[in-house]
């Protein structure tokens, strides 16, 4: 190190002290850092919906809108488990119903996000299928470059527990960047 | 036999060149050069007191409270986000908007918190919109210097005249004021002129870099809203009292029928007011707020003072008074002299201790000529004279080692390329205006 750059270290902690630590620490809060600034190519994201997502908030179509390009995939499961629990305890019949009415709502919900999608700029596919919510999502985010994923995913939000269980554990376990509203 | 004047020279010397090298913290140089002086009996006490100059350190003192007090708030952040989207992502006006922004709080508050809070900002604008961010720090630096220059309370050069010159803050603002703007504007000219070209990006990345700022928020700086709105109005307050420091007693009279219409405050006296009200107000917790009074910096002060006053004492400032005046005909003459001579040595030396070092200069010199355009030219060469070089001014420190901790290199030469003709510039053109104030 040269006179003149341990000159100007020493003048500068005589100077300043330990502020610009707390300068920094006050800044580190709301500045993005360097590996935050690099904005991630993303092409698809996956949303997945189910009877717990009531609602889109606008922010998220706004968010989403800011990857060019990009295709969100929008999926519908129906719990395989509820579905087989259902036809066995009470009957093959009312396991059917129950099916038609969650195919019914997620079709109307997948139209309803996938329009609101449209008219924010951003094309969509729709899917709906039957499985494990956790594991297929896992699954699906791997050929995804983003996830959306409800905070409401999977069960009702409470006071006391604004995210579902079933949405942190999904969370925890994605590899992918992941947006949590 | 060594003489006590030269004893006291050499004290003088060795204590401002370890305050230059800074191997020893300044304020331990310049405590040990005082104490030398005070064990020596060259100062003794009766006349110690009349040396340590009250007003500057009581002025630095609340000033610093105001400014710590109001820090907590995110003030400073707020003011630094705003701007930044002001420039709606075009380089320039970054460079434009930041310089102006910067030389109008340091003009008001002290320049370090002003770099030191908005130099992480300008790294920040400068990463995002990918161009080399030493410009934007250099302008930052000059604009700081220059905007001290143009108040009282902007640079603590001008602090230590006003004190120990008893001048008014609405001399400084319509005396230095003017100097300072028009430095300022050509100062930008000159950054427009050899970095203008260099400052363009395309309007897709320009629509990034908005987009990037208007992603940050200015009210998430705000760290209490209620504390930031007492801050503002305070130091709003306090800017007003120092507008009306030396007529106080006039307006004071209308509504208290028993106060002096002659009475006047000190601009000691209104920074400790102000400190005073914004602590009451605020119930900010006082053993926070007094810890971080720079107490190093105000030792600093107090020691340089006694150091000098040892100069005074042993008549080695009177025999340079009068080698001065009988070299010096005319005040057009001396103020040309004070101007080039402060300006480069603050340069080399830092412009407080030359500052504290040429205030008795003039003060002797006021038996033989009118030594008022003397503190002008004072206040320009030490102020203007903190661009000239890496380490002439606190401010300048500050920037460079910031932009050496995040591993931008800015060398001497590249300072003192920019700083030296800045510095010749400036000098120039405000002693021409202080030229045409007092001498036509």
């Amino acid at each position: 190190m040269g006179y003149y750059t341990s000159l100007i270290q020493r003048k500068f902690k005589d100077v300043v002290g330990k502020r610009y630590e707390s300068v920094l620490r006050e800044y580190g809060e709301f500045l993005l850092s360097e590996e935050e600034m690099v904005v991630p190519e993303i092409h698809s994201i996956l949303l997945p919906l189910d009877i717990f997502v009531k609602e889109i908030p606008p922010s998220l179509y706004e968010v989403l809108s800011a990857y060019e390009g990009a295709r969100v995939s929008l999926v519908y499961i129906t719990d395989a488990q509820v579905y087989s629990v259902i036809s066995e305890v009470l009957s093959a019949g009312a396991g059917e119903e129950f099916m038609r009415k969650k195919e019914e709502y997620g079709h109307v919900l997948l139209n309803q996000v996938s329009g609101e999608l449209a008219a924010a700029g951003i094309e969509s596919t729709q899917r709906m299928f039957t499985g494990h919510k956790g594991e297929d999502i896992e699954k699906l985010a791997s050929s995804h470059d983003l996830v959306a994923l409800a905070k409401s995913y999977g069960s009702e939000k409470t006071e006391h527990y604004p995210i579902s269980p079933l949405a942190i554990r999904i969370a925890q376990r994605l590899k992918k960047p992941t947006i949590l509203f | 036999m060594i003489s006590v004047e030269i004893l006291a020279i050499v004290v003088f010397i060795i204590t401002y060149i370890l305050i230059i090298d800074e191997r020893i913290h300044r304020a331990v140089a310049a405590m040990a050069g005082a104490a030398v002086v005070v064990f020596l009996g060259i100062v003794p006490w009766e006349t110690l007191l009349h040396h340590l100059d009250l007003g500057t350190i009581l002025l630095l003192m609340g000033m610093m409270i105001i400014v710590n007090t109001a820090r907590n708030s995110g003030l400073f952040e707020y003011i630094a986000i705003r701007t930044a989207k002001l420039a709606r992502g075009s380089p320039l006006k970054v460079l434009i908007f930041f310089s102006i922004v910067t030389a109008v709080v340091s003009a008001f508050l002290d320049n370090v918190t002003t770099v030191l809070l908005l130099t992480p900002m300008l790294l920040y604008i400068a990463k995002v919109m990918r161009l080399n961010p030493v410009p934007f720090l250099l302008a930052e630096v000059l604009a700081s210097n220059v905007g001290g220059a143009g108040t009282l309370i902007g640079d603590p050069p001008n602090i230590m005249i006003a004190s120990s010159a008893g001048l008014t803050f609405n001399e400084f603002i319509t005396i230095m004021g003017p100097v300072a703007v028009v430095d300022l504007v050509i100062i930008l000219g000159i950054f427009i002129a050899v970095y203008g070209k260099s400052m363009k990006v395309d309007e897709h990345e320009r629509q990034i870099i908005v987009r990037t700022l208007d992603g940050l928020d200015e009210r998430a700086a705000i760290q209490d809203r209620v504390l930031f709105n007492k801050s503002i109005i305070t130091i709003a307050f306090v800017v007003f009292l120092f507008f009306i420091h030396s007529s106080i007693g006039q307006y004071l009279s209308l509504i208290i029928p028993f106060v002096d219409p002659a009475m006047t405050l000190e601009p000691a006296e209104v920074a400790l007011i102000g400190a005073a009200i914004l602590l009451f107000w605020s119930r900010e917790s006082p053993e926070l707020i007094f810890e971080k009074i720079e107490w190093p910096a105000l030792f600093f002060f107090g020691g340089l003072f006694i150091l000098v006053g040892a100069l005074v004492e042993t008549g080695v400032i009177a025999d340079i008074a009068s080698f001065m005046i009988s070299h010096v005909r005319t005040e057009g003459e001396a103020m040309i002299l004070i101007a080039w001579f402060s300006a480069f040595a603050s340069a080399i030396v830092d412009n407080i201790p030359l500052t504290a070092a040429l205030i008795p200069l003039i003060h002797d010199l006021s038996g033989t000529m009118d030594v008022y355009p003397l503190w002008w030219a004072l206040s320009l060469g030490a102020c203007m004279g903190g661009n000239g070089t890496a380490i002439a001014a606190s401010a300048n420190v500050v920037v460079l080692g910031i932009a050496e901790r995040e591993g931008i290199n800015i060398t001497f030469m590249d300072f003192l390329k920019i700083g030296m003709f800045v510095l010749v510039v400036t000098v120039a053109v405000g002693l021409g205006i202080l030229w045409l104030m007092f001498m036509v």
